[in-house]
């Protein structure tokens, strides 16, 4: 198993990206069109047989008759596009709440009932101008993703779930090595590691989700769409990685020849990479710290690569996840199925994809 | 430019693959986007997956020597890369770099976060060439005439910002180089992705432009933490870029936005505040954040520099390919 100088297992997420999608294709050959599952289908079957299981009590029946069997539920381009829109519920609230105070309105949740669990104060204090400017456009950008998800699916839209920016935080921190409280909305460099936990996960995500799409003409329209959001979370995730390297520079102990970049935050961040990849199937690029240099600066005796771009290490190819994975990211659950919910959604995602499968 | 490509996708219907080439990719990305639909057996194309990705290939070896000269000061083919056509390692062409050759290319750097990023961008674009060229094997296509210096002159004179312009002088004109390409490869990836038929290929493709936008994100980020209220020049410098791109590719509508300043809405309903442009993407309705796409002839015209479409059978030259790219879609 590949493991490189940070320690962190990397695993050929595009082999075992083709080889996924080799199967599907030969299932796909094997069954009609519309009826094969993807491997995130499986998850739809346990939320099936989990939402008619045992836990209530079945009417008394005056003759043994067969059990009915759930028809499967059958994942189509909308069940992918609500899976999508609930992590943008989430990357919404967290960055609304980071710039303004206030969530979602009313509105953009489809009127939903649920609850966002936060520290008493959300709005990050003391920013810069050029740091609110960072937020607010991600801000907006978020905000406006869920908008076109809750347009596109129209009155499949599915409404907003319960979302826990406050105990999750915390529970990822000790998970991660980090501490036994984090809060994200605490200062500038806090907010860029919670930001760092969503970003990189919404590019797999969509990466993921792009090649299970349908080969029709509203699946193309959606793909076109999806790759697009695809790309902003990307620019996203680079925006957080290149401010954590800045910071670290910015933040960093000076000497007359010396300068030490602070590691801190980078740390932090790549704990929860490391959590990360132990969640949601590897698929994770450590941050490489910065190390320290000389002043003046010698160009020609310091040649280190970044490691801003989270992708595989051989054929540069940003990392795709199955929709599994990222349950199991954004529900802070080990590998396992039967998981209806926990972490950043303490009752489950909405929509037919809520339940791990494996 | 919708009703434009709908005719050019009508022409195409009727004739014959030649007709396909003189139009090039604008045709095609209309049968994407437009919304045209061709009729069941009407639907075969008369270009195949290999064309599209050695399109990209074009795109890559490009960029791959850019990052490489910045940081190595050497082309790639001595940084184990192929160039040649094919599985031939070598007999690619050349690349016009600045008097005083590949080693007077790389970069006096001053600031060490930003050789660190050149570095590892130097790299992933040099895995895109090997990846694609391991993938397309006996059809790759050989690497084209590159010109890495007259080039940036001409651009830098069309978009009002120097008669001559080195991106290699220093790490801010480094990153203002880098500028000039890294939204294109988004917007290039974004419009070819949806053509490609094979499964495998649509998912690299699409993993292509993720890092292309890892890429685009993190030069525009570390622009504006150079500039981060515009004073310095270098957000002005991005913004003439983009409307350079625009003007090459013919966008009828503002979709590339350089790096600077907007005013967004979020919440509480009704209460703007100050934002950056990060992402090259429109904020609110109706584009709702989301990037855009580029044909691949709007492509052509931006790395070639040139707005007229050429005859049938002849290729889009100048700027960075002043004898064109290499492939159908050339």
């Amino acid at each position: 198993m590949p493991v490189d100088g940070t320690g962190i297992t990397r695993f050929s997420r595009w082999e075992r990206y083709v080889v996924d999608k080799k199967l599907i294709e030969l299932i796909d050959k094997a069954m009609s069109r519309r009826s094969f599952m993807a491997r995130s289908g499986a998850a739809a079957a346990v939320a099936v047989v989990a939402g008619c299981g045992g836990s209530s009590t079945p009417a008394p029946t005056p003759a043994p008759t067969p059990t009915p069997t759930p028809a499967p539920v059958v994942l189509g381009d909308s069940d992918y596009l609500n899976f999508a829109l609930n992590l943008e519920y989430l990357e919404a609230e967290f960055y609304l709440r980071a710039a303004t105070g206030s969530g979602l309105s009313a509105t953009d949740t489809g009127n939903a009932t649920t609850t966002v669990t936060v520290p008493s104060t959300t709005m990050i204090p003391g920013l810069t101008t050029a740091q609110q400017n960072y937020l607010f456009e991600i801000a907006q950008n978020e905000l406006d993703h869920v908008r076109f998800l809750r347009s596109a699916l129209a009155s499949d839209a599915v409404t907003r779930p319960d979302i826990d920016l406050m105990n999750s935080f915390n529970a990822a921190a000790s998970a991660a090595g980090i501490g036994s409280s984090f809060n994200p909305f605490g200062s500038y460099e806090a907010f860029l590691v919670g930001a760092f936990v969503f970003e990189d996960v919404g590019v797999t995500a969509y990466h993921g989700a792009a090649g299970l799409l349908s080969n029709t003409a509203t699946g193309k329209t959606y793909l076109a769409a999806a790759a697009s959001i695809l790309a902003v979370e990307a620019y996203h995730a680079a925006e957080i990685r290149t401010l954590l390297i800045a910071d670290s520079v910015a933040t960093a102990t000076k000497t007359s020849t010396l300068v030490t970049p602070n590691p801190t935050y980078v740390t932090y961040a790549n704990q929860i990479s490391k959590l990360r990849a132990t969640l949601g199937g590897g698929a994770e690029t450590a941050l490489t710290a910065l190390p320290p240099y000389a002043i003046p600066f010698v160009s020609t005796a310091y040649m280190p690569a970044s490691s801003i771009v989270a992708c595989d290490p051989t054929n540069s190819i940003a990392y795709a996840r199955s929709t599994d994975e990222v349950l199991h990211i954004v529900y802070a659950a080990p590998p396992g199925a039967g998981v209806k919910g926990g972490g950043f959604f303490p009752n489950g995602m909405t929509g037919n994809i809520s339940v791990t499968a494996s | 430019m919708a009703n434009l490509e709908t005719q050019q996708v009508d022409e195409v219907i009727v004739n014959s693959r030649r007709k396909m080439l003189a139009l090039g990719g604008a045709a095609l990305a209309g049968i994407a986007f437009a919304g045209v639909k061709l009729a069941e057996g009407q639907s075969a194309p008369a270009y195949t997956d290999a064309d599209i990705l050695n399109f990209a290939l074009n795109l890559e070896y490009l960029e791959a020597q850019f990052y490489s000269l910045a940081t190595s000061g050497t082309t790639i083919d001595n940084l184990g890369s192929g160039i040649g056509p094919g599985t031939n390692k070598f007999d690619g062409a050349a690349v016009i770099t600045k008097p005083g050759g590949p080693s007077a290319c790389v970069v006096p750097w001053t600031l060490p976060a930003i050789q660190a990023y050149a570095t590892e961008t130097a790299s992933e674009e040099r895995h895109h060439v090997n990846f694609l060229r391991a993938n397309l094997g006996s059809a790759a296509v050989a690497q084209p005439t590159l010109d890495l210096y007259n080039s940036f002159n001409t651009l830098a004179g069309v978009a009002g910002i120097a008669s001559t312009f080195d991106p290699f002088a220093n790490d801010l004109d480094f990153l203002v180089g880098a500028y000039i390409f890294e939204d294109v490869g988004v917007t290039a990836y974004s419009g070819a992705a949806p053509l490609i038929t094979t499964p495998a290929y649509l998912a690299a493709a699409a993993g292509i432009l993720g890092v292309e936008a890892y890429h685009a994100g993190l030069i525009r980020t570390s622009i504006f933490i150079a500039d981060p209220d515009g004073k310095a020049g270098l957000q002005g410098y991005t913004q003439q870029i983009s409307a350079t791109r625009m003007k090459l590719d013919g966008s009828s509508t503002v979709d590339d936005i350089g790096v600077g300043f907007q005013t967004v809405s979020v919440e509480p309903a009704n209460t703007t505040n100050g934002a950056a442009t990060i992402v090259d993407a429109q904020t609110g309705s109706p584009n709702y954040s989301k990037t855009y796409s580029r044909s691949t002839t709007q492509v052509l015209q931006i790395v070639t520099g040139s707005v007229n479409i050429p005859a049938a059978g002849a290729k889009y030259m100048g700027v960075f390919f002043p004898n064109g790219l290499n492939g159908l879609f050339s």
